[in-house]
């Protein structure tokens, strides 16, 4: 009895630690969808025609949220450095899902839906910035913009992720 | 933690109170005399030019109109994506009227949608059954506000400008939202929250 005890806790507590990557999105500096890939059950289904919409919706929306700030921009006159320009949405919390977007210093958008109270995504989304670097931008037969479609990136990623998903 | 401004939004998408705070604060805290404020802003335009070419600030009702867009397009993304069971919270609810009393099968649309996060900032949003929207833009260290703005609906809203005899049912251009009592209680309030 008291074993069974035990066993349930673990349970509940390796339940509780598990990480859930849902799926991954690229939106590129226009707005338009790049890539698209679901890891895990967790999340609707849609069309690609959706997706591309969502893609387009989320661009404007981040677009947006960078003019949306409630403060006052520093108006102090600086000659030496531009200040940092702000950012738009990093992290979107819902009940089902939880969304972290990167945007790279180029304007590429990475979304990565996860379980609402995962930890150390800013590991994982390095990691896959990391992969996209290796495996996509250092492919010379990819055009830039354009849809990813590289079989060593599709390869790593989903072992990374398995990975990650089955810690 | 600090709270910087707070919306509502009727069901017809019209904004129909909004209070900032703390925006004028903050040249203050950061060491600039107010007085020279117009002074550098302008001369930092024209110094700098094409690059920052974008106008400093919107008014308060452009503001208004950009978060309605912003959380009403997240929450329908936020929908769709949503799991299985995102779309509808199943309750039963007592019907009245003349014919036999029965439990009937009512169907509300769920919201999931609870807040994002920019580095500057951060958006709360909270919806009523009756599609009234609650938004707080604080800054970003703050938790979860989402039971705060419930807090703000059921003790503030309700009590102050639905239950008020003089107020319309609707309210048009904000009409009968912005009385005294509310204003006074949402200050405190928010005071006494943060």
């Amino acid at each position: 009895m008291e074993q069974l005890c035990d066993n349930s806790l673990g349970w509940s507590v390796v339940s509780q630690n598990k990480m859930v990557v849902y799926a991954l999105i690229i939106i590129n500096k226009a707005g338009g969808l790049v890539y698209q890939r679901d890891f895990a059950e967790g999340l609707n289904k849609l069309s690609i025609n959706d997706y591309l919409v969502l893609a387009g919706t989320f661009h404007g929306i981040h677009a947006i949220s960078t003019r949306l700030n409630p403060l006052l921009p520093n108006d102090t006159p600086s000659t030496t450095s531009r200040p940092l320009p702000p950012s738009g949405i990093e992290v979107l919390e819902t009940e089902n899902f939880r969304l972290q977007c990167f945007q790279t210093l180029t304007g590429t958008k990475f979304l990565l839906f996860t379980e609402p109270q995962q930890p150390n995504i800013e590991n994982i989304m390095g990691m896959i910035y990391g992969l996209y670097a290796d495996y996509v931008m250092k492919n010379p037969f990819y055009s830039l913009e354009m849809p990813v479609r590289c079989e060593g990136w599709e390869r790593r990623l989903v072992r990374e992720v398995r990975a990650v998903n089955s810690r | 933690m600090t709270c910087y401004s707070f919306y509502i939004f009727d069901r017809h998408t019209e904004c129909i109170y909004s209070k900032l705070w703390a925006r004028q604060d903050r040249p203050l805290s950061a060491g600039i005399d107010p007085s020279s404020i117009p002074a550098s802003n302008g001369g930092a335009q024209s110094d700098l030019g094409p690059a920052r070419a974008r106008p400093a600030r919107l008014s308060a009702q452009d503001d208004a109109k950009l978060i309605f867009g912003t959380i009403f397009s997240l929450r329908n993304m936020v929908r769709k994506l949503g799991g299985p069971d995102d779309r509808y919270i199943h309750t039963y609810a007592h019907t009245t009227g003349n014919g036999p009393r029965k439990w009937e099968k009512m169907l509300i649309q769920r919201n999931s949608f609870i807040s994002y996060r920019t580095g500057q900032y951060k958006l709360h949003y909270y919806e009523t059954p009756t599609s009234i929207k609650f938004v707080m833009l604080t800054d970003t260290q703050t938790l979860n506000m989402r039971n705060v703005l419930h807090q703000i609906y059921v003790n503030l809203y309700v009590e102050f400008v639905v239950k008020n005899p003089l107020s319309p049912v609707e309210h048009p251009g904000g009409v009968g939202v912005a009385n005294e009592l509310f204003e006074l209680a949402l200050d405190q309030f928010v005071k006494g929250v943060l």
